[in-house]
């Protein structure tokens, strides 16, 4: 029966107006009847001649190849059956459960179809209820030729062919067939290349885009000198050649990366990932192929038989951000990080900006958000854990110490079983000792060192810290006299830890969960008679024999609290049978009975300095004069260990029996050295663990497998249509597999020959490292809202000879760096000026200030301080005070010494909230995402980071050092020398008259103020150099650290 | 200094097109330090000169500049500006079904009930514009005050929000600010502090960070300099020991002298900027602590500001020095103060969170803009003070009080240089859900920014990448009910 009537189309447009669901047009009004007989019989329907008509009066105009609303197409039967973003719209045989039918009879539970227009005819309805519930027969069969795959005649998804080099004026002028491209195009617009640079141009340029750091002198004259024809292709060998060159590109690729050493958000806790640095370092060396560098990376774990370095190699999409605030939802976090993924294997891979899709069909480019997900669902069944990393020699000492813990843990049941048939005798023999009668002690003083404070909530009870704000660690003295009615000697002290309702959980503690650790307890007695005397002023320490209590937590046994080591402590969680969270006491057993006289005060030590927070929150100290057995023989049980004992063994309840079973556990003195060695084997197995770097990998899941479905709008919440893994249709499919396509399956896809984007992209990208811009601007997106390519020609060519190189990346980069182009001068022509500012057309070199690294590694190369230690955790060069102030969490930063404080900028340790200063001054990226290009900005902050950083005047005495190591010389030769290792060239006549009289003016201010010459001179200048001369070429090697050209690659 | 920076450049100039080669009257340095098109003949361009020296705008500005007091977070219009008592009345129902039809939030469900505030709304001013009792000293200066009630936006998550409100554009970092448009426009009349500073307080970062003061496509020298809160203002501002201030001057004029020559050969107008940015490095070595020593305020001004100790990186702080910035000169100065994300949790709750953050700016807003007022400055500065969007009539589900972002219908008050005060634009609806009346756009609200600064919108463009871009984007429409 339809319930499409009257009063339903009343309701109809208001109600969908809003909405985001299925959207039917109905483009004209309702009138066709279809005959009364199709309806009434039990006739088969027809899909393509009763149904589809329909649809494409109807639907398709919303739900077809142009729009297609909701990722849902019905201008093909198959397509329908398919079913959109929301999921099936067809269940065949089942017209009330599939959505189709809902959205037409729409009972308000779902907007009603078409949108905005008279609902479908009665007749209409029941003649698609009917094919429905008739098994929705003859759709399937009805599908479009290329499975409604689009198409785009957009020049990025075109195959890539290889271009016919084109004809050129100067032919001579070409290197090699990136010229012919480049020569092509200026030949058309009338313009003429540049000439070539002069070799120290170019010694300086190569050195810098290729390895990162400054040729050394003597390089730079050998290559001046050298007259063979292969001299600058021998140059570009050995720098390819050299470590620095994977240090150098390195750096680069943690870009892409997003590299860095903590987690982000606010809290940005550390992070251990440096192998996965360190592993791109070593490929990018070795010359590992492209293809397998971006395999191993995207799914080294999947590899069959995969080695530890293609693991460590899966690090690159663990380079997520992880929020580790509190009452984050994980799974919105979890889904953040594979929307980052996606975004990054986007921008980096396939240079397209497919997180558009992540919400609604991409506006521009043939993506829709179906395809997003069928990309999430590659990356959707992964679980990230940590590999530990260790030397082989590391592995045998940890199986060692397994082995061991394993023996003595059985050892120590077998003990435990033999020792529990005692309790009974035991507790009888404790039953005949002597109780012992507690006197309180009240307080005449009580103190803190670290400023809590200390209130009497009585005579005897004291309350620690107030309002929530106790020092982390602290110490409490507290001061008493004997009370009356105490006389003899003293035996024994107790420390009672008590509850209090301002503590959290009650206390006893001041720790988030009551607990607390008492590192030390110390008394000192002084003797009131002896007043004045020196006794009087120097206190007397007490010695204790032993301590018990009536609870310990593991690990923390209360005999620590009087071992002296601060390090070690009392603590009272891990009670299974009750709460930890009451009061407890520590008693103290004196080694000599303490002779009462009057006027005797006793002074208590309470030392708190583990965690944080980790103090007593109440307490107070009792004393008494019960003579106490000693001896190994009469171990003794505290006090309210005793109380339970004078109770039947069956009328104790739970946490009772735990309490005597563990005082009676500690009175088996013949499981102490069991016990010991237990601690001692614990302590290094930690130890081992702690030195055994671990890095964050990837890691498929073999089951539990996630299921990924559409989510509506991007909200994780939001669940739509189940999707199978696969990539955009608008690119070449993936390969037929087994088993549903994986992230392996995946990456290789990248490769395969047929791929429009993967090469493209990447050797744009190596373009624009070497021209400063990419042929394609917009290398992040080679969409149809990017720029064109300026030499598509080019562009193609060099893909496809990338291909043909099999991924050699060395050998792509030789033949960029080989090309005449490459080599051209950078300065600007006046014609250029006009007619090509930003240098498009390619008719010079670009001139571009180094990244923030480079210029570090630039100081640092000229200075001659330059570590060549390459690899390992990150290091902390020294940075300006204050850098904190606006992070939630203040940062470690051990300042490094030695050979890490001069290491190249990339090993610099990177907090995602307060990286380095000089790294975002001069526009590094902040990791969070993906960076394919940096910004260069040149601001004031950057000359005053060149200009007073320490670390920049630290390089400028290194440099004045290596300056006056060269031996006796004229100023202007010592300046000759300057130029060389800073600029890599000599200085111009205008510079040296520029400069000599400055250096003649430094040095006689720095002889006459001796005291600036000593605080600007450097601590390492050669023997016999005074600190004026030291101070004068310090100051003049400033001059070139801080000039436009020493940070700039011409 | 031997060289001022304006003669430097002049000279540089002159050096670069005799040795190039160049006419003068053909192409002028303005034209290498941007191509953007905004003023006709580049020789008479001041920018040729210094690329942040002061010009006149496109016709006769109100105000001559800007301190916005961005309160970063979205500050909850309906406990603060905008008293709803139907809001009131439906405290626990569930949001009719028309409002949120179709609509995404970031946390809530569509379920959402409605949450009526806590918070008593009265009277201020001789206007009479109903604000909350959170914050009686910004009430106090109702009759200054031009409330927009009726804000809106179009992204409704932090970072994307407070990008659009600064940039006019919500995804892509790279685009010019709102004080470097200004800036590119109109210049700074400071010639020894940044012309566009950006001071930070408040228990979190900025969490846009920098790309909410960048210069984006534009020439650098426009992105805002952000001034630490802290005794040394700028990072590496002092000169190493053993380099005095002459010592210092000798280097900077080598180092200008070299890098001149070094322009002269290859003509690479960076090389210019870094010039300037030496100079300006230089030159606010002096200034930045002279301007950040507050020994010469009275207390009555400490006072009325609320700095308790003027070693503290406060809001109230950065008030002060914000006045002192636009004293000497500064064109735009921007003001951050986070944790305004109010959505319910222990210290993100529209209770206590919400009171420790009022008590934080009501004061130090107020006191900012009766000071300006009093020294005869609030008639040609351009105050702002809102977030990058509100907060939903539905309260969250959380531990506390709380709301979810909101950007349909929200509050934001202007006063100063060619606004009318004591009055309110626009109004949301019933609920305080949809702005109905007058709604501002982000972009109408930049449009109105810029014409009060004497720019028009529509003409502040920049060319880059083959498109006229500007800060408005395609839409912005002056907004003529909030101009005096």
């Amino acid at each position: 029966m339809s319930r499409c009537d009257s009063a339903g189309q009343k309701q109809g447009s208001d109600m969908c107006r809003l909405s985001v669901v299925l959207q039917l047009v109905c483009v004209a009004a309702v009138g066709a009847c279809l005959p009364a007989e199709t309806s009434a019989d039990d006739s088969v329907v027809d899909f393509r001649t009763q149904i589809k008509p329909i649809l494409q009066k109807y639907c398709v105009s919303c739900h077809g190849p142009d729009e297609t609303e909701s990722g849902f197409r019905l201008d093909f039967g198959s397509l329908l059956l398919r079913g959109g973003d929301r999921g099936a719209a067809v269940v065949p045989g089942k017209s009330a459960e599939s959505l189709l039918y809902k959205v037409l009879i729409s009972d308000g539970e779902v907007a009603r179809m078409p949108e905005g227009q008279p609902p479908l005819d009665k007749s209409q309805i029941e003649l698609i209820q009917k094919w429905i519930d008739q098994g929705a027969k003859g759709g399937a069969e009805d599908a479009p030729s290329n499975d409604g795959r689009p198409g785009s005649d957009h020049w990025a998804f075109q195959p890539i062919l290889r271009p016919a080099l084109p004809r050129v004026s100067r032919s001579e002028w070409c290197q090699n067939e990136i010229d012919r491209f480049v020569l092509a195009r200026l030949d058309a617009e009338k313009l003429a290349p540049s000439g070539e640079a002069d070799r120290a141009t170019l010694i300086r340029r190569l050195s810098l885009d290729l390895t990162g750091v400054l040729p050394a002198p003597d390089d730079i004259a050998d290559f001046q000198a050298d007259q063979s024809p292969n001299a600058y292709e021998r140059l570009v060998d050995r720098l390819l050649a050299s470590p620095r060159y994977g240090e150098r590109w390195g750096r680069h690729w943690l870009d892409i990366a997003r590299y860095a050493d903590s987690n982000g958000f606010t809290i940005d806790g550390p992070r251990s990932i440096w192998p996965y640095r360190d592993w791109v370092i070593q490929a990018i060396n070795e010359n590992k192929p492209f293809d397998e560098f971006v395999i191993e990376q995207l799914a080294g774990d999947l590899l069959p038989k995969a080695t530890r370095d293609q693991i460590v190699a899966t690090g690159f999409h663990r380079n997520t951000l992880i929020n580790q605030e509190g009452g984050t939802d994980q799974e919105q976090f979890r889904v953040e990080s594979i929307v980052d993924r996606i975004n990054t294997t986007g921008a980096a891979f396939l240079g397209i900006t497919i997180g558009c899709a992540q919400c609604h069909v991409h506006k521009y480019d043939p993506f829709t958000q179906r395809e997003y997900y069928q990309l999430f669902a590659l990356f959707n069944n992964c679980d990230e854990p940590n590999l530990p990393l260790p030397t082989d020699e590391q592995a045998a000492s940890q199986a060692r110490v397994k082995k061991e813990l394993a023996e003595l843990d059985k050892q120590l049941k077998e003990h435990d079983a033999a020792l529990s048939a005692g309790q009974t005798d035991w507790e009888k023999s404790q039953l005949e000792l002597p109780v012992a009668e507690w006197t309180l002690l009240k307080p005449t003083e009580a103190a803190s060192e670290a400023g809590a404070t200390l209130n009497m909530i009585d005579e005897s009870s004291i309350l620690v810290g107030g309002n929530g704000n106790v020092p982390a660690q602290d110490v409490f003295s507290v001061t008493a006299g004997v009370p009356d009615g105490l006389s003899g000697s003293i035996t024994a002290v107790r420390l009672e830890a008590l509850n209090n309702p301002l503590l959290p959980m009650k206390g006893p503690g001041w720790a988030d969960n009551g607990n607390f650790v008492l590192s030390e307890f110390e008394l000192s007695v002084s003797d009131g008679q002896a007043a004045g005397t020196a006794a009087a002023e120097k206190p007397q320490n007490i010695e204790f024999a032993q301590a018990l209590t009536d609870w310990q937590q593991d690990g923390y046994p209360v005999e620590q609290t009087i071992d002296g080591n601060l390090k070690t402590g009392w603590a009272i969680n891990g009670t299974k049978q009750s709460s930890p969270n009451v009061s407890r006491e520590a008693i103290f057993v004196l080694k000599q009975p303490l002779k009462i006289t009057e006027g005797t005060t006793l002074t208590f030590k309470l030392r708190h300095a583990q965690n944080s927070k980790y103090l007593i929150g109440s307490f107070r100290l009792s004393a008494t004069n019960t003579a106490l057995p000693d001896g190994d023989g009469a171990r003794l049980v505290s006090t309210r260990i005793r109380e339970i004992l004078d109770v039947a063994a069956d009328k104790r309840d739970d946490g009772q029996k735990e309490l005597v079973v563990a005082a009676y556990g500690r009175s088996d003195l013949s499981r102490k050295p069991l016990e010991a060695r237990q601690t001692k084997l614990k302590a290094e197995e930690t130890e081992l663990a702690s030195a055994i770097p671990t890095t964050m990998i990837l890691r498929e899941r073999t089951t539990n497998s996630r299921q990924t479905h559409i989510m509506i709008r991007g909200n994780f919440l939001a669940e739509g249509a189940l999707v199978e893994p696969n990539v955009p249709a608008v690119l070449p499919p993936l390969s037929a597999t087994e088993s549903p396509p994986n992230r392996l399956d995946f990456a290789r896809w990248l490769f395969e020959p047929e791929h429009p984007l993967t090469s493209r992209v990447t050797i744009n990208r190596f373009w624009q490292r070497f021209f400063g811009l990419g042929l394609v601007e917009t290398e992040n997106d080679f969409g149809t809202q990017g720029e064109r390519p300026s030499h598509p020609e080019l562009l193609d060519w060099l893909a496809s000879e990338f291909m043909r190189l099999d991924w050699d990346v060395k050998a792509l980069h030789r033949l960029i760096v080989t090309s005449a182009t490459y080599r051209q001068s950078s300065a600007m022509r006046p014609e250029l000026l006009k007619r090509d500012p930003r240098n498009r057309l390619l008719a010079r070199q670009s001139r571009v200030r180094l990244e923030a690294e480079g210029v570090r590694d630039v100081a640092l190369s000229a200075s001659g301080l330059l570590s060549q230690k390459m690899l390992g955790p990150g290091v902390y060069p020294p940075q300006p005070k204050g850098i904190y102030v606006v992070t939630q969490v203040a940062k470690q930063w051990p300042e490094s010494k030695g050979d890490d404080r001069y290491r190249r900028g990339l090993y610099t340790y990177f907090w995602r909230s307060s990286p380095y200063p000089m790294l975002p001054t001069f526009d590094a990226p902040d990791s969070n995402g993906t960076c394919t290009r940096r910004n260069r900005s040149n601001t004031p902050l950057q000359a005053l980071t060149l200009a007073n950083d320490a670390s920049f005047i630290e390089f400028a005495r290194g440099m004045s050092d290596r300056l006056l190591a060269a031996g006796e010389m004229s100023d202007a030769d010592r300046i000759r020398l300057a130029f060389r290792a800073a600029l890599s060239r000599e200085p111009a006549s205008a510079e040296l008259e520029r400069l000599t009289p400055f250096v003649a003016s430094q040095r006689s201010y720095y002889e006459l103020n001796e005291d600036a010459a000593s605080e600007v001179a450097s601590p390492n200048r050669p023997a016999k150099m005074s600190a004026a001369e030291s101070a004068t070429w310090t100051v003049f090697a400033r001059i070139l650290l801080n000039l436009d050209e020493f940070i700039t690659r011409e | 200094m031997t060289t001022t920076i304006s003669n430097l450049h002049a000279e540089t100039r002159r050096h670069f097109f005799a040795n190039a080669g160049f006419s003068i009257g053909g192409l002028g340095l303005a034209s290498l330090l941007s191509d953007g098109q905004l003023f006709a003949a580049p020789s008479s361009d001041p920018r040729a000169t210094n690329p942040l020296a002061p010009r006149d705008g496109h016709f006769t500005p109100k105000a001559k500049r800007v301190i916005y007091l961005f309160m970063a977070g979205g500050p909850s219009h309906l406990e603060l500006y905008d008293d709803k008592p139907k809001l009131q009345e439906l405290d626990g129902q569930v949001i009719p079904e028309s409002y949120v039809k179709g609509k995404r939030f970031a946390f809530l469900k569509k379920d959402a009930k409605l949450l009526g505030t806590k918070r008593k709304f009265v009277n201020r001013g001789d206007c009479g514009t109903r604000m909350s009792e959170c914050l009686p000293h910004i009430g106090s200066i109702a009759d200054d005050l031009c409330l927009i009630r009726s804000m809106k936006t179009e992204v409704f998550n932090h970072g994307p929000a407070k990008l659009y409100m600064n940039t006019g554009f919500e995804r892509f970092m790279g685009r010019p600010s709102m004080g470097a448009w200004v800036t590119y426009g109109i210049g700074s009349e400071a010639d020894d502090l940044p012309g566009f500073v950006v001071l930070n307080s408040g228990p979190r970062g900025p969490r846009g960070g920098t790309p909410l003061w960048a210069s984006g496509f534009l020439p650098t020298t426009y992105q805002g300099v952000p001034l630490l809160n802290g005794a040394d203002p700028i990072l590496n501002l002092s000169n190493p020991k053993g380099i005095d201030y002459q010592r210092q001057k000798e280097f900077i004029s080598a180092v200008t002298d070299l890098n001149r020559q070094r322009l002269e050969q290859v003509g690479d107008p960076e090389i210019a900027t870094r010039i300037a940015a030496y100079e300006m490095a230089y030159r606010m070595q002096s200034s930045a602590p002279e301007l950040t020593d507050l020994s010469g305020e009275t207390k009555e001004t400490l006072d009325a500001y609320n700095i308790q100790d003027v070693s503290k990186p406060t809001f109230a702080r950065n008030c002060l020095l914000a006045r002192r910035l636009i004293e000497r000169g500064t064109r735009f100065v921007q003001l951050y103060h986070t944790d305004w994300d109010h959505h319910g949790n222990p210290g993100t709750d529209l209770g206590k969170a919400l009171d420790a953050r009022c008590q934080e700016v009501d004061q130090s807003s107020a006191a900012l803009v009766k000071d300006l007022k009093q020294r005869g400055l609030l008639e040609d500065t351009l105050v702002i003070w809102g977030g990058e969007f509100g907060r939903t009539p539905q309260g969250e589900p959380r531990d506390l009080i709380g709301r979810d972002h909101h950007i349909d219908g929200f509050s934001l008050w202007l006063a100063g240089g060619g606004v009318k005060g004591g009055q309110t634009v626009g109004a949301t609806d019933e609920l305080g859900y949809y702005a109905v009346d007058t709604p501002v756009h982000v972009h109408d609200l930049q449009a109105t920014v810029l014409h009060l600064l004497g720019l028009d919108h529509l003409k502040l463009t920049y060319r880059f990448q083959g498109r006229d871009f500007r800060l408005t984007d395609i839409g912005g429409n002056v907004v003529d009910q909030i101009l005096a």
